[in-house]
């Protein structure tokens, strides 16, 4: 079992490599982080926060196209390319290929943000001169909601077209760092099926800013990697949850 | 074809897919019933449409029968990965991931099949030599031919050594030379104890190579059985006899000759016996007429109109046009 499913994400890891869509979004990410630099020159005061700010929103950013993008297309391009024929016909049960290609997508991303993350940190290192693992903190938290981010597109993806997939995914984003708000205003409904709806909602719905660390590291709040691990722990629950449903969907799915 | 010592048994199968806007269901497959015994090779004939593909899927677990049963080697098909280790299956016009070499390619496809990494490189230099792609394990397959690509789709399916072999339209796309590999590919499947159920829309290829063939329109059995069986034990339609000189007219005009069973061509006199005794009369005949026997052939049915009468024909009506002469269904 584990070679299998270490096999379909090790071939999913060599497919978006080889991507040529993520080297253009890699490279363009790259260029903005290096010239925070500049940027830094220009503004008045806090110059490097201005680096650490922009570049991890920039990670943030480019690692959301890269995860949406690559994300929702990865199983319906092998069911439109009919590659997941020779796959599936194989000794191997689907949810086994769903998890394959998260995992795979996860490594690429894994490496990904940590190349955006590293010239982050050294950029920051060649103007301040001194070290800032806040970096690798916060990206790291980044990483953990594109994650959650790609397991949500392999489960649109796993019934409906790519669009639409790439439409519920960034829906998905947008929501996920509001649903805090949404049930405090919930809450404050008189209506008491509003309430629990809101409730509903929240327990549902990802809450994406458990992963936020960009204003702490910004203001040189958090030292430690240990503020991660329960929100380790909220994406990994969350994302096994999200898998179970792709596979469930997944399994009786028939292909035309 | 006993069910105990079938590797594949299909039974009643029904299955519909749901189109449109309003998922209005339409039937693909309706009551399918048959089996493929042990190392037996089974042709699978049908035009566009009539449901092979499907059924191939479902042998496959690709897609679910809405009712009926579908057993391979006596399991529901695909359930257990044990038995789906023991298929090797090629798709339909295989697509494959083009960012790989045909050897990484071979590679994926041993490990989901639970090879080791020495016994998948030895296997895939094998098939690869097999299948006439020697050498091709470097090559990135966005470089492949249409015709390589359904090497490498029959070298995959093989990789594993499987007891039955599936494969959709394994000569699609493929010139003469690699038709005839393929159809020595087969044979040799058969002779090293292999089952290999195939579908393919070239009739003369399924006539060579099979057993038994199982012939579907628009979702029905309409035959099944021994290719010998199917076109009768003689077989003979009719025996065409080549006279030359023609002979006179007018003796042509009194011999009483069946009319439409004649045929001029140039200087030879050709005509239609219903049978060898009717030739016999004929030739004495005409010999006492002065002409000649140059050739004697027994024309008999061949697979191909049976599968005019039993689906092209019904087809070619339904599209408003003839169906096909004999004159044009003995030409191929």
């Amino acid at each position: 079992m584990g070679n299998r499913i270490f096999a379909i994400a090790a071939n999913t890891f060599r497919e978006t490599i080889r991507n040529k869509i993520l080297y253009t979004i890699l490279a363009f990410a790259l260029l903005v982080i290096v010239l925070s630099r500049f940027l830094a020159d220009l503004s008045v005061g806090e110059l490097t926060r201005i680096i650490v700010d922009v570049g991890l929103a920039c990670i943030h950013l480019f690692g959301l196209l890269i995860a949406v993008f690559i994300g929702i297309t990865l199983i319906s391009n092998e069911v439109e390319r009919k590659t997941v024929y020779l796959i599936l016909s194989r000794p191997v049960p689907r949810w086994e290929f769903i998890l394959g290609k998260a995992v795979g997508l996860g490594a690429t991303l894994a490496l990904v943000t940590f190349v955006m993350s590293l010239t982050l940190f050294l950029v920051h290192l060649g103007y301040e001169g001194t070290p800032e693992i806040g970096i690798f903190i916060a990206s790291a938290g980044i990483y953990m909601e594109l994650v959650l981010l790609v397991c949500l597109a392999s489960l649109f993806s796993s019934f409906t077209t790519p669009t639409l997939s790439a439409i519920f995914t960034l829906s998905m984003f947008l929501i996920g760092h509001v649903s805090k708000d949404l049930m405090v205003f919930g809450g404050r409904a008189s209506s008491r099926a509003v309430r629990l709806a809101s409730d509903v909602l929240f327990y549902l719905l990802p809450n994406l800013e458990n992963f936020n660390w960009k204003n702490e590291i910004v203001y040189g709040g958090v030292h430690s990697f240990s503020v991660l691990l329960l929100p380790a722990g909220y994406m990994l629950s969350y994302c096994a949850a999200v898998l179970v449903l792709a596979s469930l969907i997944f399994s009786r799915k028939d292909f035309k | 074809m006993s069910t105990e010592n079938a590797v594949i048994t299909v039974d009643r199968v029904r299955k519909s897919y749901p189109t449109g806007f309003f998922r209005r269901r339409v039937l693909v497959l309706s009551d399918l019933s048959f089996s493929v015994g042990k190392n037996e090779i089974v042709g699978f004939l049908g035009p566009n449409g009539a449901g092979k593909t499907t059924t191939i899927k479902i042998l496959n677990r690709l897609a679910f029968p809405d009712r009926g049963d579908v057993t391979v080697f006596g399991e529901e098909a695909g359930r257990r990965s044990e038995s789906r280790r023991r298929i090797g299956f090629m798709p339909e016009q295989p697509y494959f991931y083009e960012y790989l070499t045909a050897g990484e390619f071979l590679g994926l496809c041993g490990h989901l099949n639970g090879m080791g990494r020495s016994e998948i490189s030895g296997r895939s230099r094998l098939m690869l030599s097999r299948v006439g792609l020697d050498g091709a394990d470097r090559t990135a397959i966005r470089k492949f031919s249409k015709g390589m690509m359904q090497r490498l789709g029959l070298a995959q399916a093989l990789l594993h050594d499987p007891e039955l072999v599936i494969l959709d339209e394994p000569m699609s796309g493929l010139d003469p030379v690699g038709r005839m590999e393929v159809r020595n590919l087969i044979r040799e499947m058969k002779a090293s104890g292999k089952t290999v159920f195939f579908s393919s829309h070239i009739i003369s290829d399924v006539e060579a190579l099979c057993d038994r063939v199982i012939m579907l329109d628009k979702g029905v059995k309409v035959a099944e059985g021994a290719v010998d069986d199917l076109v009768g034990q003689e077989g003979i339609q009719y025996v065409e006899i080549q006279f030359s000189p023609v002979p006179p007219a007018e003796w042509v005009g009194k011999a009483g000759i069946p009319k439409g069973a004649v045929t001029v061509q140039g200087s030879a006199f050709i005509l239609r016996a219903t049978d060898f005794e009717e030739a016999n009369r004929w030739i004495e005949r005409f010999r006492e007429a002065g002409s000649q026997v140059r050739s004697c052939v027994p024309v008999k049915r061949r697979l191909e109109d049976i599968y005019v009468e039993q689906v092209g024909g019904r087809n070619f009506r339904e599209a408003g046009m003839p169906a096909r002469s004999e004159e044009e269904s003995r030409d191929g």
